[in-house]
């Protein structure tokens, strides 16, 4: 009896928690199959699948955005990891000066407020003709992505376990074999963890974008925040919808990429 | 075993520059693409159009902007207060809690706005919180509410709300992370003599993962300083945030000088904000 | 073999990285960028760029838009200002907003082109000549005309304000029912504050025939104070669309709306079809928005060609008026006599062409026009 009463608030208080976390994302399903809303109806008046035409239509905007947002990820991810991993391995195995002092510099992106330094490279880059083109955006997102990058995959190289690196070495591999052959496919989970985290930011960022990539790039968010600018909360639902999926998926699997003790050595 | 130790130093020893040039390629793109603008971000907002040295684009930017600034302050600290708040609370019952599906739940939930973009949870917002939005419809609805007397949110509040939303359940992944590996023998120890679980978080726990608590909140206050699109979408513009000013002198303007002004405030605020940190940890008798 | 493929992939990439988007081999690109809300986006994209490519098989037509306001033709500008010393621009057509006009011809930005396009006679409107008292004449052909009205919801507006005095009445009365979005998010809330200063400050036809003189705006003072207090009785409202919206929610009873954009959400099903307009006196203004041709445009003679047709008498008729609800660009007559009385009428139905005649106002003079954001700025968000 006390039991099943002892439940009444705490019933309360988780749903009211469910209704905070998901009312918001209910809201927005609801607006993507809604076809028309208006007061003082409580819901949707008619449900279709009208706007969903419209997104997808072959001249629209979503799916050229889509496809320049995954380019732009995706290079992003591999600049990030090209200049990522050797500093990685560096930090976490070799003896560098001021070690500390260089982890903290991949940190700065992330410790100002990066507005203000992005209006301001827009304005260098315009002066290099990097405006509005990929590769200007590109390299926005990856000082973004950086920190997650270096911090992540330094995190996996020290939780390898250096005896197996001796192991090879006493066999008579090379260090950069023992590195290729060894270290490498056992931090693997770690750097795909963090090529995960750099791919998300840069699907994600706004700010950067908005600054460096507008008017000729148009990434998804972008084309998300005009269309709610523009009214067009369908579109802009369907746009969000699409942004989500990769986001809650991430969510939901994060702990088996990160595993605790990777996650216990990041930042140090 | 000595074999080994040196096997491992050989290649250290061989080259003292290997490291550096492993590590310069990512230093060197933090250096170019963020700290020299920061740098030139600085220097421009203490100078004028010609080049010379100058007090003015701050003049103006106060002259413009002084109420907006103390609204980004408040929303950004009020933002950052209730996150750390609710960051203890659901971390607290993650690790204090004793109904196992109660706390299944709620570890499953908090979660889900994680990695969802500033843009997204603006556009959730901008319809859920509205006036006639979902939230008051749903309580109109259920009789909680009377329709005369809704209210709509969208202004500074929906701002907060969308902040605390979106940045909660980081700091509350890392605060639930920090207690879940705390020893729990002094926990045992305080319960077994009677202590109850709130004493348990407030006293015993919190202090311990206050590092952790401290580096998520600062991150996030950061962040919210840098979002552009929030309050764009969920309110109107007065009074808004700076980062909207910032971006209204560039695009209408190309007043660079007083959307650097308000940049390097929004540095001094966060400045301000870590140096209390570092304080209070000193304080604490913590490390920071 | 494999260093070839590899070249080639490196090659590719190059080319995706530093190209804005990668183009279609052979067929030429013409782009034409837009300033406005999104339904000049769609306007080109959705309406021009078909009947355009279909006569010009050789041609694709790549539109982009910059934001609305003058913020979005402020882009325009930078992006071709940034481009100036280059051979040719990457942008061949571009839709613009009065303010920036004026700079842009000042600039060198622009080309005189008007003369070589068989529509350039067909407007004789004051708005072709003078964009906000500067001389724009050979360059522009305006694409449209709009209007900024107060669009209120009958059921809740029992008897609809003729001025601004009336308006601000009704406020004391209905506190908060009265949404306007200032001067960030749109035109529209910046065509209110302008009516606003036009109703409340002395020589208001000063500020439409320029030339500028300080003291004329040292006197707006007691004006903008007074928007203040109106300002703390009123909703603000997120942007154009979120005037609309808002409307739409029974959230505000009135707001200012652009014509076009409240019959264009109308027929979308985003408004109830109950919601009428009223333009208010003294007067509200509104604008045209301008075709131009970048100087140095890399497809000048598909891009006349493009606003040939766009500012042809048909086009005008299906696309301005009856698709989008603008009111012509190019002379009236030449588009009514396309066009049947019912379609044509239907542009007169809130706010009659007497009304306009009366109550359609310009924006100021540039100069007028930048001292009253920075005034409202100033002494009324601040």
């Amino acid at each position: 009896m006390t039991a099943a009463l002892r439940w009444i608030p705490r019933a309360i208080v988780l749903g009211l928690v469910v209704y905070a976390i998901f009312g918001p994302l209910a809201n927005l399903a609801l607006w993507a199959f809604a076809e028309q809303w208006y007061y003082p109806h409580k819901l949707p008046v008619t449900y279709g699948l009208r706007f969903w035409h419209q997104v997808f239509k072959p001249r629209g905007d979503a799916l050229e955005s889509l496809s320049t947002s995954v380019i732009i990820a995706l290079l992003t991810v591999a600049l990030c990891l090209v200049i990522a991993v050797p500093a990685g391995y560096a930090l976490a195995r070799l003896r560098l000066p001021a070690r500390a002092l260089i982890m903290l510099a991949f940190l700065l992106p992330q410790a100002f407020p990066s507005l203000a330094v992005y209006i301001n490279i827009a304005r260098l880059f315009y002066g290099l003709g990097l405006n509005g083109t990929i590769l200007g955006v590109v390299l926005v997102h990856t000082v973004h992505g950086l920190v997650f990058a270096v911090w992540i995959t330094t995190a996996a190289f020290a939780a390898v376990d250096r005896d197996l690196e001796l192991a090879a070495r006493s066999i008579g591999a090379s260090a950069l074999r023992t590195f290729l052959t060894v270290t490498l496919p056992l931090a693997a989970p770690g750097i795909t963890a963090s090529a995960v985290f750099v791919f998300l930011e840069s699907l994600d960022e706004f700010t950067g974008t908005y600054f460096v990539g507008v008017p000729d790039i148009t990434t998804l968010p972008l084309l998300m925040f005009t269309a709610s600018i523009a009214g067009n909360y369908q579109i802009a639902a369907i746009t969000a919808l699409i942004l989500l999926i990769p986001s809650i998926g991430f969510m939901l699997v994060v702990e088996r990429f990160l595993k605790a003790d990777v996650m216990a050595k990041v930042g140090t | 075993m000595p074999k080994h130790e040196e096997l491992l130093r050989a290649p250290v020893k061989e080259s003292r520059i290997l490291p550096l040039c492993l590590v310069a390629p990512a230093l060197l793109t933090v250096l170019v693409l963020f700290v020299y603008p920061l740098c030139y971000s600085l220097v421009t907002a203490f100078v004028d159009k010609g080049g010379q040295p100058t007090l003015g684009n701050f003049y103006r930017a106060f002259e413009f902007y002084s109420v907006d600034i103390g609204f980004t302050v408040v929303i950004v600290t009020l933002s950052t207060f209730a996150v750390g708040v609710l960051a203890i609370a659901i971390g607290g019952y993650l690790t204090l809690g004793e109904c196992a599906p109660a706390v299944a739940l709620l570890r499953w939930v908090y979660r889900w706005p994680l990695f969802i973009p500033f843009v997204v949870a603006a556009q959730c917002m901008r319809t859920f919180l509205a006036k006639n939005g979902l939230m008051n419809n749903s309580l109109v609805s259920l009789g909680l509410l009377d329709p005369q007397s809704t209210v709509g949110f969208l202004d500074w509040r929906g701002i907060v709300i969308t902040f605390v939303w979106k940045q909660l359940p980081f700091v509350a992944l890392l605060v639930s992370g920090a207690m879940a590996s705390l020893d729990r023998t002094t926990i045992e120890a305080a319960r077994n003599l009677g202590a109850g679980r709130l004493r348990i978080l407030v006293e015993i726990v919190v202090p311990q993962v206050r590092p952790t608590l401290m580096v998520g909140l600062i991150l996030s206050f950061v962040t919210m300083m840098s979002v552009l699109s929030v309050p764009i979408m969920v309110s109107g513009e007065s009074p808004t945030m700076i980062t909207v000013d910032m971006a209204f002198r560039i695009n209408n303007y190309g007043d660079y000088g007083a959307a650097n002004a308000l940049g390097f405030i929004s540095y001094a605020l966060t400045g301000a904000a870590a140096w209390i940190y570092l304080r209070r940890g000193i304080a604490g008798g913590g490390k920071p | 073999m494999m260093g070839r493929r590899i070249a080639t992939v490196a090659a590719a990439l190059a080319a995706l990285m530093l190209g804005p988007v990668p183009a279609i081999a052979q067929k030429a690109t013409l782009n034409v960028v837009t300033a406005g809300d999104q339904n000049m986006v769609d306007y080109v994209k959705d309406y021009l760029a078909p009947i355009f490519e279909k006569n010009n098989p050789n041609v694709t037509v790549k539109a982009v838009g910059t934001g609305p306001g003058d913020a979005g033709s402020q882009k325009i500008a930078e992006k071709l200002a940034a481009q100036k010393t280059n051979p040719s621009w990457d942008v061949d057509v571009a839709v613009v907003h009065q303010k920036m006009a004026g700079d842009m011809v000042r600039e060198g930005l622009l080309a005189p082109y008007v003369k070589d396009v068989s529509t350039g006679k067909l407007t004789t409107s004051p708005t072709a000549k003078s964009a906000l008292g500067q001389n724009v004449e050979g360059y522009v052909i305006p694409m449209f005309q709009s209007q900024t009205a107060i669009a209120y919801n009958p059921s809740m507006v029992q008897t609809p304000p003729k001025s601004y005095a009336d308006l601000e009445a009704w406020v004391k009365a209905n506190p908060k029912k009265f949404g306007h979005n200032g001067i960030k998010g749109g035109m529209s809330g910046v065509a209110f504050v302008v009516g606003w200063i036009y109703a409340n400050a002395p020589n208001s036809d000063k500020l439409m025939a320029g030339p500028y003189d300080k003291a004329v705006a040292d006197a707006w003072g007691p004006a903008f104070a007074k928007l203040k207090d109106f300002n703390k009785q009123v909703t603000i409202t997120p942007g154009n669309a979120g005037t609309l919206d808002m409307l739409n929610r029974g959230e505000i009873a009135m707001g200012p709306v652009w014509v076009d954009m409240f019959y264009t959400w109308m027929a979308d099903g985003k408004l109830p079809p109950t919601m009428r307009l009223a333009l208010i006196g003294p007067g509200m203004p509104g604008q045209p928005m301008y075709y131009v041709i970048p100087a140095k445009a890399a497809n000048g003679a598909a891009a006349r060609k493009f606003v040939e047709m766009a500012t042809s008498p048909q086009v005008q008729a299906e696309g301005i008026v009856k698709k989008f609800n603008w009111y012509p660009g190019i002379d009236a007559q030449h588009v009514k006599a396309q066009l049947d009385e019912k379609t044509w009428n239907k542009l007169f139905i809130d706010v009659s062409p007497q009304d306009l005649a009366a109550k359609a106002k310009p924006f100021p003079v540039k100069e007028y026009f930048d001292a009253i954001l920075q005034g409202y700025e100033k002494q009324v968000m601040n």
